[in-house]
C-alpha cells in the first residue's frame, strides 16, 4: 500500500476555482462591476479627478478599517473608533493653537488615543468584560466629553499651519491626496504584518480558536490588548486627517462613523467570529461603498436611499459568504 | 529551531535502557472523586504501550497529565531518568510529551504547515515568516512518518485522519519522545485505520514511545507490544501483549463485583409499548436502529465512546435530524420530527451535558423547574405564580431536593440535585418516555444512588425509562433489558437476567 500522496492532488479544486473561493476576488469583481456601472451610467465618474477625491474620502474608513478589521480577526469587537474620532480632535487643536506645533498636536492626540486603546484593551482582554459593551460605554463616554468640553460651538484650528492643512487638501504629485497615501501606507504595513510576522499570525490564530491558541503557549489576553490599541492608535490617525479636513475640533465629527467603518468591514469578509478574513477584503468593501455612494449622488439619488441600498448589500453579501460557507463545510 | 529533528539522535543507545517516560505513584483527586491512586506508568522508547480500561477508569485524567492540562496531586514523572516539573501544554511539549486528543487541537482556518508550527514559527533575518522553511520543513516531516498531506492545504477541509497526521507531523517537529494518541480511531474508516497503524509503526521505529489509549481489544492487540489496564483509577497490570488474551484482557478491565448500589423498588414491566423506534438512521452516526421500550421498563443502552449512545438519545427525543426511520411514541407517530412535537407527545431526554443543554444556571430554581410546563401554570395567558410555586414546591418535598428555597440559582446547587430538578421538569409535564443520558455524570458518589432510586422510581410509576450509560454497574443494576451499540449499531438486546459483562462487552466491541 502506498502511503505517499493520500492528501492534496487529487481532491484538491482546480487553480481557478481556488480562486473564485477567495473572498477577495469575488469583491475585485464586485468592485470591477460597481465602476464599470457608473462609468457608463454618471457623466466624468470615471475621471482622474474623482476617483482620487473618491480616494481621499475614503482614506479615513481605510485608515481606521485596519484597526477594526484586526479587532474583528482577534475575535472582538471595537465601536469606539467613531467617537475617539470626534475625540482626539479636541487635543489636537488646542495643542496647535497653543504651540503652532503640528508635532506636538499629533503627539498630543496619539497620547491619548493610545490611552483610550489600553483602557479598551484592559477592559476586554485582563478584565474579560464584553468588547461589544466596553467600547459601545467608551463611545458614550467619550462623545458625552466632547459635547460637555465643546458646547455646541466647535473649537477652530487657529493656528492654520501649512502642514495641517496640506493632510486635507495636499496631494502627493499633484494626484493622489496625501490621506490616502497615508491610508495606503499603513493598510500595506499592517497587511504585511498580518500575513507574515508571526504577530500577526498570533491574532488569526487566537481568534481562529482561542483555546488552541492557549495550549500552544500564547498569551491570549496579551495579543487581545494590543489589538485594542493598534485600533485606537489607527482611529487616531483618522480623527487627525479628518480635523484637518474640516479644520476644527467638534461634537458631530465621525458621527456613525463606527458603523461605515464596520459595515465595509463585514462587507469584506472579516468575520465578527474571529479569525478569519483580510485586510485586503476589508479595503476592498470600503472602497466597494464609497464608490457605489460617489456614483449613486452622481445618478442624482438622495442619501436616504444610498443609506437603504448599503443596508441592503452588507445583508445580501454576508447572507451570500454564510451560505458558501455551510455548502464548503458539507452542511 | 533546529532543522536536526530531521535525524535520530545519537544517543539512542542509551535510549534503549532509560526509560523514555517514567510516571511514578500518580495521583489525583476531584472533588468528591479520586481519579487516580498511585498510578505507575513507564514507558520504552520504540514501543507501542497500550492504556486500556472502561469509561472513568482514569486513562484520560492521565493523559491529562502527562499534556500538561492537569497537574497531579502526588508523583514524580522522568523523562530520560531526569524529574521533569510539568505545569502547562508547553511545559509537556517542550520536554518532548505530544498528546495528539481525540478533539483535534488545530487552527481550522490555517494551513497545514502553518499548524505545525504554532508554537513557534521560524523566521528570516527581518522576524517575519520564512513561509519557504515552513513549507519545506513540513513536507520533510511528512516524508519522514511516511504520509503525505499537502502543507498548503487548509487543515479544516481535510478529514480527521489527515489532521491526525499533522498533529503527529507536530510532535516531530518539537522533538517529541513520547507520542500519545487518544482514541485515535473513533472516527476513521477501516482503511483510514490501517494507515494510521503504519505511520504509528513509523514513529516507533524512529525511537518515539507511543501510548495508544483504546478500549477496541483487536486494535490494541493488532499494534501494542505492552499493555496497561486502569479501572477505577488504580494501575492494575502491565504485560506484554502476549501474555494477554481476549478474556484476560476483559478480565482486567471488568474485574470487579457489582455491589447493592440499586435497591429494587418497582414490579414487573408491563407490557404496552410506550416508544418504539424502527429502522432509524441519521447523517451522522445512527444505522437502522430498531427497538421498543415498554412502560414501566428500564432500558439500559450500553456502549464504548462514539458508539452512538448520545446521538440515538437526541434524535429519538427529536432534537438532531434523522435521515429515515420512524419513531412512535404512546401510538403516535413523531412527525414533524422536533422536541416540540416529541413533548407533546410525551418523549422528554434528561440531557448527559447538564450544564449547556439543560441547566438555565443564572436561574431560580423554580424556572428551570416549570420550563416544560408553563402552559399549565397559564391563566389568560399569564403564568400563574402560586399554582407554578406550589407544582414545583410539590416536587422538591417528594424527591428530597436539596436548595435553600425555589429562588436559589440553581448552579449553587450539587451535580445529584440540578438532576432532580431537571427529572422534575419532564415529570410535571406528564412524560410517557423520559430518556436519561448519562444520568449520573458528574454526581458524586453518594448522591448516586439517590438518582437510580429516582429512575427505579419513574419506571415504577409506568414511564418508560430510556437510560445511555458507559457506565456497566449502572446498567446491569437499573435495566430490565440491555440493548448495546457498536458504531451506530444496535449489536445485541438482551434481558438482564441472561446478560453478563463479558456478553455485554463482545457486543459493544463488535
Amino acid at each position: 500500500m502506498s502511503l505517499a500522496s493520500t492528501a492534496s492532488a487529487k481532491d484538491q479544486p482546480s487553480m481557478l476555482a481556488r480562486l473564485f473561493a477567495r473572498q477577495e476576488l469575488a469583491l475585485l469583481v464586485c468592485l470591477v462591476l460597481v465602476l464599470a456601472f457608473f462609468s457608463a451610467t454618471v457623466e466624468n465618474f470615471f475621471s482622474v479627478r474623482n476617483m482620487t477625491n473618491v480616494l481621499g474620502q475614503a482614506s479615513l474608513a481605510l485608515t481606521a478599517g485596519v484597526g477594526c478589521a484586526i479587532v474583528f480577526i482577534s475575535g472582538e469587537v471595537d465601536i469606539s473608533i467613531g467617537s475617539l474620532l470626534a475625540t482626539i480632535a479636541l487635543p489636537l487643536i488646542i495643542i496647535m493653537n497653543d504651540t503652532n506645533s503640528l508635532l506636538l498636536g499629533v503627539g498630543g492626540a496619539l497620547l491619548f488615543g493610545l490611552i483610550i486603546g489600553v483602557v479598551n484593551g484592559y477592559l476586554v482582554a485582563y478584565a474579560g468584560i464584553n468588547s461589544l459593551i466596553v467600547t459601545l460605554g467608551t463611545m458614550f463616554i467619550m462623545r458625552g466629553g466632547v459635547y460637555l468640553y465643546t458646547g455646541q460651538r466647535a473649537i477652530p484650528d487657529a493656528a492654520s499651519l501649512d502642514s495641517f492643512i496640506a493632510l486635507s487638501d495636499g496631494r502627493l504629485f499633484n494626484i493622489i491626496p496625501y490621506s490616502a497615501v497615508i491610508a495606503i501606507v499603513l493598510l500595506a504595513a499592517f497587511g504585511y504584518m498580518m500575513q507574515h510576522r508571526p504577530f500577526g499570525r498570533q491574532i488569526y490564530a487566537v481568534g481562529g480558536n482561542q483555546e488552541v491558541a492557549r495550549l500552544a503557549g500564547y498569551d491570549v489576553r496579551r495579543v487581545k490588548f494590543i489589538c485594542f490599541i493598534i485600533s485606537a492608535l489607527l482611529a487616531t490617525v483618522a480623527g487627525i486627517i479628518l480635523a484637518a479636513r474640516v479644520g476644527s475640533a467638534q461634537h458631530t465629527a465621525g458621527l456613525n462613523f463606527e458603523f461605515q467603518v464596520v459595515a465595509a468591514t463585514v462587507l469584506g469578509g472579516v468575520s465578527l467570529a474571529g479569525g478569519i478574513g483580510s485586510l485586503t477584503g476589508m479595503a476592498l468593501g470600503v472602497l466597494i461603498l464609497q464608490f457605489l455612494s460617489n456614483g449613486l449622488r452622481g445618478l442624482g439619488l438622495p442619501t436616504e436611499w444610498q443609506l437603504v441600498i448599503t443596508g441592503m448589500i452588507i445583508i445580501a453579501a454576508v447572507a451570500f459568504d454564510e451560505a458558501k460557507r455551510r455548502r464548503a463545510n458539507g452542511g | 529551531m533546529s532543522v536536526d529533528f530531521l535525524h535520530p539522535g545519537e544517543d539512542a543507545a542509551i535510549d534503549t535502557i532509560v526509560p523514555a517516560l517514567e510516571m511514578r505513584g500518580i495521583g489525583k483527586r476531584f472533588p468528591g472523586v479520586v481519579a487516580l491512586d498511585n498510578v505507575d506508568l513507564t514507558l520504552e522508547p520504540g514501543k507501542i504501550h497500550a492504556l486500556m480500561g472502561e469509561n472513568g477508569a482514569g486513562k484520560s485524567t492521565l493523559i491529562k497529565i502527562m499534556a500538561g492540562v492537569y497537574g497531579k496531586d502526588a508523583g514524580t514523572i522522568r523523562m530520560r531518568g531526569r524529574e521533569v516539573d510539568v505545569k502547562s501544554p508547553r511545559d509537556s511539549l517542550k520536554e518532548g510529551i505530544k498528546v495528539v486528543f481525540q478533539e483535534i487541537a488545530l487552527i481550522s482556518e490555517f494551513t497545514v504547515a502553518e499548524n505545525i508550527f504554532l508554537e513557534g514559527y521560524p523566521t528570516g533575518r527581518t522576524g517575519s515568516i520564512d513561509w519557504k522553511k515552513i513549507r519545506a520543513d513540513s513536507a520533510a516531516l511528512f516524508n519522514r512518518i511516511g504520509f503525505n498531506v499537502d502543507p498548503t492545504a487548509r487543515t479544516g477541509s481535510l478529514p480527521v485522519s489527515q489532521q491526525q497526521m499533522v498533529e503527529i507531523a507536530r510532535a516531530l517537529a518539537h522533538e517529541a519522545r513520547v507520542v500519545v494518541m487518544d482514541e485515535p480511531t473513533s472516527s476513521l474508516t477501516p482503511n483510514e485505520v490501517s494507515l494510521l497503524f503504519a505511520v504509528i509503526r513509523r514513529l516507533a521505529a524512529l525511537g518515539i514511545a507511543v501510548v495508544y489509549v483504546s478500549h477496541k481489544l483487536d486494535e490494541v492487540f493488532e499494534i501494542a507490544d505492552t499493555v496497561t489496564v486502569l479501572r477505577d483509577g488504580r494501575h492494575i497490570s502491565t504485560k506484554l501483549i502476549g501474555e494477554h488474551t481476549n478474556d484476560t484482557l476483559i478480565q482486567d478491565m471488568i474485574g470487579r463485583r457489582i455491589d447493592n448500589l440499586f435497591p429494587r423498588q418497582r414490579g414487573a414491566a408491563g407490557s404496552k409499548v410506550a416508544l418504539s423506534v424502527e429502522k432509524l438512521s441519521t447523517a451522522k452516526k445512527l444505522i437502522d436502529v430498531s427497538f421498543e421500550a415498554r412502560a414501566g421498563e428500564v432500558l439500559g443502552f450500553f456502549g464504548l465512546m462514539g458508539a452512538g449512545r448520545t446521538e440515538l438519545a437526541k434524535a429519538i427525543v427529536g432534537y438532531d435530524p434523522i435521515t429515515s426511520g420512524t419513531i412512535t411514541v404512546d401510538g403516535r407517530r413523531l412527525s414533524p420530527h422536533d422536541t416540540s412535537t416529541g413533548v407533546r407527545l410525551g418523549i422528554g431526554l434528561l440531557t448527559e451535558d447538564r450544564k449547556s443543554e439543560g441547566l438555565m444556571g443564572e436561574l431560580p430554581v423554580y424556572q428551570n423547574a416549570s420550563l416544560a410546563s408553563l402552559g399549565a401554570f397559564a391563566r389568560l395567558g399569564f403564568v400563574d405564580k402560586a399554582k407554578e410555586h406550589q407544582a414545583v414546591q410539590d416536587y422538591v418535598d417528594r424527591f428530597r431536593i436539596k436548595t435553600p428555597s425555589l429562588f436559589q440559582q440553581i448552579k449553587n446547587l450539587s451535580g445529584g440535585n440540578q438532576q432532580k430538578v431537571l427529572i422534575s421538569r419532564w415529570l410535571m409535564r406528564g412524560l410517557k418516555v423520559i430518556v436519561v443520558d448519562e444520568p449520573t455524570r458528574g454526581i458524586d458518589v453518594g448522591a448516586k444512588s439517590e438518582i437510580f432510586a429516582l429512575i427505579d422510581r419513574l419506571a415504577g410509576e409506568g414511564l418508560a425509562v430510556v437510560m445511555m450509560t458507559s457506565e456497566m454497574p449502572e446498567l446491569l443494576g437499573l435495566a430490565d433489558r440491555i440493548a448495546v451499540m457498536c458504531e451506530g449499531r444496535l449489536t445485541a438486546v438482551m434481558p438482564r437476567n441472561e446478560a453478563t459483562q463479558e456478553k455485554i462487552l463482545n457486543a459493544a466491541i463488535g
